[in-house]
Protein backbone atom coordinates (compact mmCIF):
# COMPACT_ATOMS: atom_id res chain seq x y z
CA UNK A 1 0.00 0.00 0.00
CA UNK A 2 2.65 2.26 -0.81
CA UNK A 3 1.22 6.19 -2.16
CA UNK A 4 3.47 8.75 -3.14
CA UNK A 5 1.06 11.41 -1.55
CA UNK A 6 1.42 13.43 0.98
CA UNK A 7 0.95 11.49 4.47
CA UNK A 8 -0.39 13.58 7.38
CA UNK A 9 2.27 15.21 9.86
CA UNK A 10 1.16 14.10 13.27
CA UNK A 11 1.98 16.02 16.33
CA UNK A 12 0.77 15.40 20.15
CA UNK A 13 -2.62 17.57 19.40
CA UNK A 14 -3.31 15.49 16.84
CA UNK A 15 -2.31 11.69 17.38
CA UNK A 16 -5.57 11.11 19.11
CA UNK A 17 -7.10 11.64 16.17
CA UNK A 18 -5.15 9.84 13.64
CA UNK A 19 -4.62 6.64 16.08
CA UNK A 20 -8.77 6.84 16.01
CA UNK A 21 -8.68 6.74 11.89
CA UNK A 22 -6.66 3.68 12.08
CA UNK A 23 -9.36 2.20 14.02
CA UNK A 24 -11.64 3.38 11.10
CA UNK A 25 -13.06 5.85 13.98
CA UNK A 26 -13.22 9.64 14.14
CA UNK A 27 -12.37 11.05 17.41
CA UNK A 28 -12.59 14.77 18.09
CA UNK A 29 -12.12 16.60 21.41
CA UNK A 30 -15.31 17.82 23.71
CA UNK A 31 -15.35 20.34 25.93
CA UNK A 32 -17.04 19.36 29.05
CA UNK A 33 -17.56 22.77 29.74
CA UNK A 34 -20.05 23.80 26.85
CA UNK A 35 -19.97 20.54 25.22
CA UNK A 36 -18.48 22.41 21.80
CA UNK A 37 -16.47 19.56 19.85
CA UNK A 38 -13.93 20.49 18.01
CA UNK A 39 -11.06 20.67 15.35
CA UNK A 40 -8.35 21.09 14.68
CA UNK A 41 -7.22 19.58 18.59
CA UNK A 42 -6.49 22.30 21.28
CA UNK A 43 -5.55 22.69 24.58
CA UNK A 44 -8.80 24.76 25.56
CA UNK A 45 -11.91 25.42 23.80
CA UNK A 46 -12.17 27.99 20.79
CA UNK A 47 -15.57 29.00 22.57
CA UNK A 48 -15.75 29.42 26.35
CA UNK A 49 -11.83 28.84 26.90
CA UNK A 50 -12.39 26.17 29.34
CA UNK A 51 -9.70 23.42 29.29
CA UNK A 52 -11.07 20.48 31.08
CA UNK A 53 -12.07 18.33 27.58
CA UNK A 54 -12.91 14.46 26.81
CA UNK A 55 -12.57 12.78 23.46
CA UNK A 56 -15.56 11.51 21.34
CA UNK A 57 -16.37 9.34 18.46
CA UNK A 58 -18.13 10.84 15.69
CA UNK A 59 -21.21 9.35 14.16
CA UNK A 60 -19.01 9.38 10.92
CA UNK A 61 -22.19 11.45 9.21
CA UNK A 62 -22.80 15.15 7.60
CA UNK A 63 -23.14 16.93 4.76
CA UNK A 64 -20.99 18.99 2.11
CA UNK A 65 -20.70 22.21 3.33
CA UNK A 66 -18.59 23.25 0.51
CA UNK A 67 -16.23 21.77 -2.26
CA UNK A 68 -14.10 22.30 -5.14
CA UNK A 69 -13.52 20.35 -8.21
CA UNK A 70 -9.37 20.06 -8.97
CA UNK A 71 -8.78 20.02 -12.56
CA UNK A 72 -5.14 20.09 -12.75
CA UNK A 73 -2.63 18.41 -10.42
CA UNK A 74 -0.62 20.80 -8.04
CA UNK A 75 1.27 17.59 -6.77
CA UNK A 76 2.62 14.45 -9.40
CA UNK A 77 0.90 12.03 -7.38
CA UNK A 78 -2.88 13.52 -7.63
CA UNK A 79 -2.65 13.52 -11.37
CA UNK A 80 -4.38 10.03 -12.09
CA UNK A 81 -7.06 11.21 -9.64
CA UNK A 82 -8.07 14.15 -12.07
CA UNK A 83 -10.80 15.36 -11.51
CA UNK A 84 -10.62 15.26 -7.51
CA UNK A 85 -13.32 16.57 -4.80
CA UNK A 86 -11.67 18.28 -1.96
CA UNK A 87 -14.58 19.44 0.20
CA UNK A 88 -15.16 20.49 3.79
CA UNK A 89 -18.04 18.20 5.56
CA UNK A 90 -20.02 19.64 8.51
CA UNK A 91 -20.76 16.64 10.17
CA UNK A 92 -23.79 15.64 12.86
CA UNK A 93 -21.58 16.63 15.73
CA UNK A 94 -20.94 20.63 14.23
CA UNK A 95 -17.64 20.42 13.04
CA UNK A 96 -16.22 21.16 10.22
CA UNK A 97 -13.27 18.36 8.62
CA UNK A 98 -11.24 18.81 5.41
CA UNK A 99 -11.68 15.81 3.04
CA UNK A 100 -12.32 14.30 -0.54
CA UNK A 101 -15.83 13.14 -1.68
CA UNK A 102 -15.21 10.14 -3.31
CA UNK A 103 -17.90 7.47 -5.48
CA UNK A 104 -19.55 9.74 -7.28
CA UNK A 105 -19.09 11.79 -10.19
CA UNK A 106 -17.26 15.27 -8.95
CA UNK A 107 -20.45 16.46 -10.96
CA UNK A 108 -22.80 15.26 -9.35
CA UNK A 109 -21.73 16.88 -5.72
CA UNK A 110 -23.32 20.07 -4.25
CA UNK A 111 -23.18 21.84 -0.61
CA UNK A 112 -25.48 20.32 1.84
CA UNK A 113 -25.53 16.94 0.74
CA UNK A 114 -25.49 14.24 2.94
CA UNK A 115 -22.17 12.51 3.25
CA UNK A 116 -20.95 9.12 5.31
CA UNK A 117 -17.30 8.24 6.22
CA UNK A 118 -15.79 6.10 3.76
CA UNK A 119 -12.18 4.74 5.23
CA UNK A 120 -9.16 4.82 2.67
CA UNK A 121 -6.39 2.44 4.18
CA UNK A 122 -3.52 4.61 2.47
CA UNK A 123 -0.50 2.65 4.29
CA UNK A 124 -0.24 0.63 6.93
CA UNK A 125 0.23 3.11 9.38
CA UNK A 126 -2.64 5.70 7.97
CA UNK A 127 -6.13 5.73 7.37
CA UNK A 128 -8.13 8.57 5.45
CA UNK A 129 -11.26 9.65 6.80
CA UNK A 130 -12.54 10.04 3.37
CA UNK A 131 -16.97 10.42 2.78
CA UNK A 132 -19.27 9.60 -0.02
CA UNK A 133 -22.71 10.24 -0.57
CA UNK A 134 -25.11 8.63 2.00
CA UNK A 135 -26.41 4.87 1.12
CA UNK B 1 1.52 56.18 11.94
CA UNK B 2 2.27 55.83 15.54
CA UNK B 3 6.28 56.60 15.28
CA UNK B 4 5.41 59.35 12.99
CA UNK B 5 2.84 60.87 15.59
CA UNK B 6 5.76 60.09 18.59
CA UNK B 7 8.25 62.10 16.84
CA UNK B 8 10.62 58.88 16.16
CA UNK B 9 11.06 59.22 12.53
CA UNK B 10 9.63 61.87 9.86
CA UNK B 11 8.99 59.57 6.66
CA UNK B 12 8.34 56.24 6.98
CA UNK B 13 8.99 54.10 3.84
CA UNK B 14 6.59 50.80 2.89
CA UNK B 15 8.41 48.49 0.75
CA UNK B 16 7.62 45.05 -1.13
CA UNK B 17 9.11 42.85 -3.26
CA UNK B 18 8.78 39.44 -4.84
CA UNK B 19 10.05 37.28 -7.49
CA UNK B 20 7.09 34.48 -7.49
CA UNK B 21 7.78 34.06 -11.31
CA UNK B 22 11.49 33.07 -11.05
CA UNK B 23 11.73 31.37 -8.20
CA UNK B 24 8.28 28.86 -9.16
CA UNK B 25 7.21 29.92 -5.69
CA UNK B 26 3.84 27.94 -5.96
CA UNK B 27 6.02 24.91 -6.37
CA UNK B 28 7.17 25.07 -2.97
CA UNK B 29 4.24 24.60 -1.55
CA UNK B 30 4.10 20.77 -3.01
CA UNK B 31 6.65 19.97 -0.44
CA UNK B 32 6.37 22.10 2.62
CA UNK B 33 3.08 21.89 3.95
CA UNK B 34 0.73 24.75 5.16
CA UNK B 35 -1.50 22.31 6.94
CA UNK B 36 -1.08 18.80 8.75
CA UNK B 37 -3.88 17.90 6.52
CA UNK B 38 -4.59 19.92 3.39
CA UNK B 39 -2.24 18.16 1.35
CA UNK B 40 -3.32 15.18 2.21
CA UNK B 41 -6.47 15.63 0.79
CA UNK B 42 -4.93 17.10 -2.27
CA UNK B 43 -5.78 20.92 -1.41
CA UNK B 44 -2.82 23.01 -2.45
CA UNK B 45 -2.51 26.81 -2.19
CA UNK B 46 -5.20 29.78 -1.59
CA UNK B 47 -7.22 28.81 -4.97
CA UNK B 48 -8.86 26.04 -3.21
CA UNK B 49 -9.43 27.50 -0.06
CA UNK B 50 -11.31 30.73 -2.37
CA UNK B 51 -12.38 28.07 -5.13
CA UNK B 52 -14.62 26.43 -1.73
CA UNK B 53 -15.37 29.77 -0.30
CA UNK B 54 -16.84 30.60 -3.93
CA UNK B 55 -18.51 28.13 -4.11
CA UNK B 56 -20.42 28.09 -0.39
CA UNK B 57 -21.50 31.59 -1.65
CA UNK B 58 -23.17 30.31 -4.96
CA UNK B 59 -24.73 27.66 -2.61
CA UNK B 60 -26.22 30.74 -0.61
CA UNK B 61 -26.78 33.48 -2.67
CA UNK B 62 -27.10 33.97 -6.64
CA UNK B 63 -23.15 34.17 -7.73
CA UNK B 64 -20.91 32.30 -9.83
CA UNK B 65 -19.02 32.41 -13.93
CA UNK B 66 -21.46 34.79 -14.99
CA UNK B 67 -21.16 37.41 -12.09
CA UNK B 68 -17.05 36.74 -12.00
CA UNK B 69 -16.40 37.21 -15.44
CA UNK B 70 -17.59 41.16 -15.33
CA UNK B 71 -14.88 41.44 -12.89
CA UNK B 72 -11.94 39.81 -14.44
CA UNK B 73 -12.66 41.31 -18.08
CA UNK B 74 -13.43 44.94 -16.77
CA UNK B 75 -10.06 45.09 -14.61
CA UNK B 76 -8.30 43.72 -17.77
CA UNK B 77 -9.70 47.09 -19.92
CA UNK B 78 -7.99 48.89 -17.29
CA UNK B 79 -4.49 46.49 -17.67
CA UNK B 80 -5.00 47.65 -21.43
CA UNK B 81 -4.33 51.21 -20.20
CA UNK B 82 -1.64 50.50 -18.22
CA UNK B 83 1.77 50.03 -19.71
CA UNK B 84 3.32 48.47 -16.69
CA UNK B 85 0.41 45.60 -16.39
CA UNK B 86 1.83 42.27 -17.57
CA UNK B 87 -1.56 41.82 -19.31
CA UNK B 88 -1.24 45.06 -21.05
CA UNK B 89 -1.34 43.76 -24.38
CA UNK B 90 -3.72 41.12 -24.28
CA UNK B 91 -7.47 41.54 -24.33
CA UNK B 92 -10.20 39.29 -22.82
CA UNK B 93 -13.21 38.73 -23.95
CA UNK B 94 -16.41 36.67 -22.70
CA UNK B 95 -15.95 34.23 -24.91
CA UNK B 96 -11.85 33.80 -23.39
CA UNK B 97 -13.16 33.78 -20.37
CA UNK B 98 -15.68 30.76 -21.07
CA UNK B 99 -13.23 28.86 -22.82
CA UNK B 100 -10.32 28.95 -20.20
CA UNK B 101 -9.73 26.35 -18.44
CA UNK B 102 -10.82 24.95 -15.11
CA UNK B 103 -8.18 26.03 -12.69
CA UNK B 104 -9.80 24.70 -9.29
CA UNK B 105 -13.61 24.60 -10.27
CA UNK B 106 -15.21 26.90 -10.07
CA UNK B 107 -12.46 29.07 -10.67
CA UNK B 108 -11.58 29.29 -14.41
CA UNK B 109 -8.16 30.05 -15.75
CA UNK B 110 -8.92 34.41 -15.32
CA UNK B 111 -10.48 33.99 -11.95
CA UNK B 112 -7.32 33.46 -10.98
CA UNK B 113 -4.70 36.30 -10.21
CA UNK B 114 -1.09 36.91 -11.93
CA UNK B 115 2.51 35.75 -10.26
CA UNK B 116 5.14 38.43 -10.57
CA UNK B 117 8.50 39.68 -10.23
CA UNK B 118 8.64 42.99 -8.75
CA UNK B 119 7.48 45.41 -5.68
CA UNK B 120 5.48 47.88 -4.79
CA UNK B 121 6.59 51.02 -2.61
CA UNK B 122 5.15 54.04 -0.65
CA UNK B 123 6.11 56.91 1.71
CA UNK B 124 3.89 57.29 5.17
CA UNK B 125 4.68 60.83 6.26
CA UNK B 126 2.29 64.03 8.23
CA UNK B 127 0.44 65.88 6.26
CA UNK B 128 2.10 68.99 7.11
CA UNK B 129 5.40 67.93 5.41
CA UNK B 130 3.69 65.98 2.51
CA UNK B 131 2.30 69.92 1.22
CA UNK B 132 6.00 70.56 0.44
CA UNK B 133 6.61 67.68 -1.28
CA UNK B 134 7.25 67.50 -5.35
CA UNK B 135 3.77 65.82 -5.57
CA UNK B 136 0.27 66.14 -3.91
CA UNK B 137 -0.04 63.69 -2.03
CA UNK B 138 -3.13 61.37 -0.68
CA UNK B 139 -4.23 61.33 2.67
CA UNK B 140 -5.09 58.43 5.19
CA UNK B 141 -8.56 59.65 5.73
CA UNK B 142 -9.82 56.44 7.37
CA UNK B 143 -8.82 52.75 8.54
CA UNK B 144 -10.29 49.74 9.89
CA UNK B 145 -9.09 46.04 10.41
CA UNK B 146 -10.85 42.99 11.52
CA UNK B 147 -9.62 39.39 12.27
CA UNK B 148 -12.17 36.53 11.57
CA UNK B 149 -9.32 34.54 12.45
CA UNK B 150 -10.48 31.02 11.97
CA UNK B 151 -9.24 28.85 9.29
CA UNK B 152 -10.87 28.96 6.08
CA UNK B 153 -11.42 25.46 6.37
CA UNK B 154 -13.48 25.40 9.90
CA UNK B 155 -15.32 28.52 8.65
CA UNK B 156 -18.78 29.83 8.42
CA UNK B 157 -18.24 32.70 7.01
CA UNK B 158 -17.18 32.16 3.30
CA UNK B 159 -19.99 33.29 1.90
CA UNK B 160 -19.84 36.72 4.15
CA UNK B 161 -19.56 38.92 6.20
CA UNK B 162 -15.93 38.10 5.71
CA UNK B 163 -13.61 40.70 7.80
CA UNK B 164 -14.22 43.57 5.39
CA UNK B 165 -17.57 44.29 6.85
CA UNK B 166 -16.74 45.38 10.27
CA UNK B 167 -13.38 46.69 8.69
CA UNK B 168 -15.17 48.55 6.46
CA UNK B 169 -17.00 49.79 9.42
CA UNK B 170 -14.87 50.97 10.98
CA UNK B 171 -12.89 52.67 8.28
CA UNK B 172 -16.21 54.67 7.10
CA UNK B 173 -16.66 56.08 10.54
CA UNK B 174 -13.20 57.18 11.20
CA UNK B 175 -13.41 59.01 7.89
CA UNK B 176 -16.56 60.26 8.68
CA UNK B 177 -18.08 59.30 5.00
CA UNK B 178 -20.72 56.41 3.93
CA UNK B 179 -20.50 54.37 0.69
CA UNK B 180 -21.64 56.33 -1.44
CA UNK B 181 -19.18 59.02 -1.15
CA UNK B 182 -16.20 56.73 -2.51
CA UNK B 183 -15.25 57.50 -5.95
CA UNK B 184 -13.63 54.25 -7.01
CA UNK B 185 -12.14 51.31 -5.22
CA UNK B 186 -8.51 49.39 -5.52
CA UNK B 187 -9.73 45.94 -3.58
CA UNK B 188 -7.62 42.97 -3.27
CA UNK B 189 -8.49 40.92 -6.03
CA UNK B 190 -6.07 37.45 -5.81
CA UNK B 191 -9.54 35.91 -7.13
CA UNK B 192 -12.45 37.48 -8.81
CA UNK B 193 -15.00 35.69 -5.80
CA UNK B 194 -12.54 38.14 -3.52
CA UNK B 195 -13.71 41.44 -5.21
CA UNK B 196 -17.26 40.86 -5.34
CA UNK B 197 -17.64 38.82 -1.66
CA UNK B 198 -15.63 42.35 -0.68
CA UNK B 199 -17.42 45.20 -2.45
CA UNK B 200 -21.00 43.21 -1.02
CA UNK B 201 -19.46 43.55 2.69
CA UNK B 202 -18.33 46.78 2.38
CA UNK B 203 -22.07 47.29 1.51
CA UNK B 204 -21.87 48.54 -2.35
CA UNK B 205 -24.98 46.16 -2.92
CA UNK B 206 -26.94 42.93 -1.01
CA UNK B 207 -26.01 39.58 -1.29
CA UNK B 208 -26.51 38.23 -4.81
CA UNK B 209 -26.98 41.82 -6.21
CA UNK B 210 -23.28 41.83 -7.75
CA UNK B 211 -24.49 40.04 -11.02
CA UNK B 212 -26.52 42.93 -11.91
CA UNK B 213 -24.25 45.01 -10.03
CA UNK B 214 -21.38 44.56 -12.34
CA UNK B 215 -22.91 44.08 -15.53
CA UNK B 216 -22.70 46.73 -18.17
CA UNK B 217 -18.75 47.63 -17.59
CA UNK B 218 -19.80 49.22 -13.81
CA UNK B 219 -16.17 48.91 -12.75
CA UNK B 220 -14.50 49.48 -16.22
CA UNK B 221 -12.94 52.44 -17.56
CA UNK B 222 -16.13 54.73 -18.20
CA UNK B 223 -18.26 53.41 -15.39
CA UNK B 224 -19.79 54.58 -12.69
CA UNK B 225 -17.36 52.74 -10.07
CA UNK B 226 -13.70 51.96 -10.77
CA UNK B 227 -12.88 49.48 -9.17
CA UNK B 228 -9.02 47.87 -9.74
CA UNK B 229 -7.72 50.70 -12.51
CA UNK B 230 -4.51 49.17 -12.80
CA UNK B 231 -5.77 45.58 -13.87
CA UNK B 232 -4.90 44.74 -10.01
CA UNK B 233 -3.98 41.33 -9.10
CA UNK B 234 -5.83 39.56 -11.99
CA UNK B 235 -4.01 42.10 -14.65
CA UNK B 236 -1.44 44.14 -13.74
CA UNK B 237 0.47 42.43 -10.96
CA UNK B 238 0.39 41.00 -7.80
CA UNK B 239 2.28 42.61 -4.96
CA UNK B 240 -0.13 41.43 -1.83
CA UNK B 241 -2.03 44.29 -0.56
CA UNK B 242 0.49 46.90 -2.19
CA UNK B 243 -1.17 46.27 -5.53
CA UNK B 244 -4.35 48.22 -5.08
CA UNK B 245 -2.84 50.48 -1.80
CA UNK B 246 -0.24 52.08 -4.33
CA UNK B 247 -2.65 52.18 -7.06
CA UNK B 248 -4.83 54.19 -5.13
CA UNK B 249 -2.21 56.39 -4.04
CA UNK B 250 -0.98 57.24 -7.40
CA UNK B 251 -4.80 57.82 -8.75
CA UNK B 252 -5.34 60.59 -6.52
CA UNK B 253 -1.99 61.96 -6.63
CA UNK B 254 -2.63 61.92 -10.87
CA UNK B 255 0.10 60.00 -11.85
CA UNK B 256 -1.32 57.45 -13.79
CA UNK B 257 -1.51 57.99 -17.42
CA UNK B 258 -3.64 57.05 -19.78
CA UNK B 259 -5.68 55.29 -16.92
CA UNK B 260 -5.94 58.11 -14.97
CA UNK B 261 -9.67 58.44 -13.49
CA UNK B 262 -11.05 61.43 -14.91
CA UNK B 263 -12.02 62.96 -17.99
CA UNK B 264 -9.40 60.58 -19.64
CA UNK B 265 -11.54 57.67 -18.82
CA UNK B 266 -15.04 59.22 -18.56
CA UNK B 267 -14.75 59.10 -14.93
CA UNK B 268 -15.42 60.63 -11.98
CA UNK B 269 -12.59 63.04 -10.86
CA UNK B 270 -11.30 61.04 -7.83
CA UNK B 271 -11.56 62.59 -4.67
CA UNK B 272 -11.68 59.49 -2.56
CA UNK B 273 -10.77 55.84 -3.17
CA UNK B 274 -11.25 53.02 -0.96
CA UNK B 275 -8.34 49.90 -1.08
CA UNK B 276 -8.73 46.65 0.55
CA UNK B 277 -6.36 43.69 1.53
CA UNK B 278 -7.47 40.63 2.61
CA UNK B 279 -5.01 38.03 4.59
CA UNK B 280 -4.87 34.05 4.69
CA UNK B 281 -8.18 33.42 2.87
CA UNK B 282 -10.27 35.87 4.18
CA UNK B 283 -8.98 35.42 7.49
CA UNK B 284 -7.58 38.93 7.97
CA UNK B 285 -9.27 42.29 6.37
CA UNK B 286 -7.82 45.70 6.07
CA UNK B 287 -9.60 48.81 4.75
CA UNK B 288 -7.60 51.85 3.62
CA UNK B 289 -9.48 55.34 2.66
CA UNK B 290 -7.82 57.69 1.07
CA UNK B 291 -8.61 61.25 0.06
CA UNK B 292 -7.08 63.53 -2.43
CA UNK B 293 -5.91 66.69 -0.14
Amino acid sequence: MATEKPLPQVNPDTQPFWDGCKEHELRFQKCLDCGHVRWPPSMICPECHASQTEWITARGKGAVYTYAVYHRAFHPAFKDDLPYVTAVVELEEGLHLLTNIIGCNPDSVRCDMPVEVAWEDVTDAFSLPKFRPSS
Amino acid sequence: MGVLDAGLCNYVLVSYGENSVSSRRPDKYNGHLLDDNAPVFGQFGAVSRYAMAARRAMHEFHTGPDTWKDIAIDQRKWANLNPEAQMYDRSLTEDDYYVGNWVVEPFRLYDCCLLSDGGRAYIVTSVERARDLKHPPAVIMGLGQHYPACDINQSTYMAGPTGAKIAGEIAFEMAGIAVDDVDACQIYDCFTYAVEITMQDYGFFGPGEGKDWFSGGTIGPGGRQPVNTSGGQLSEAYFMGMTPLTEGVMQLMGRCGDRQLGPKTQTKEPEIILCSDNGGALQSHMATILRRL
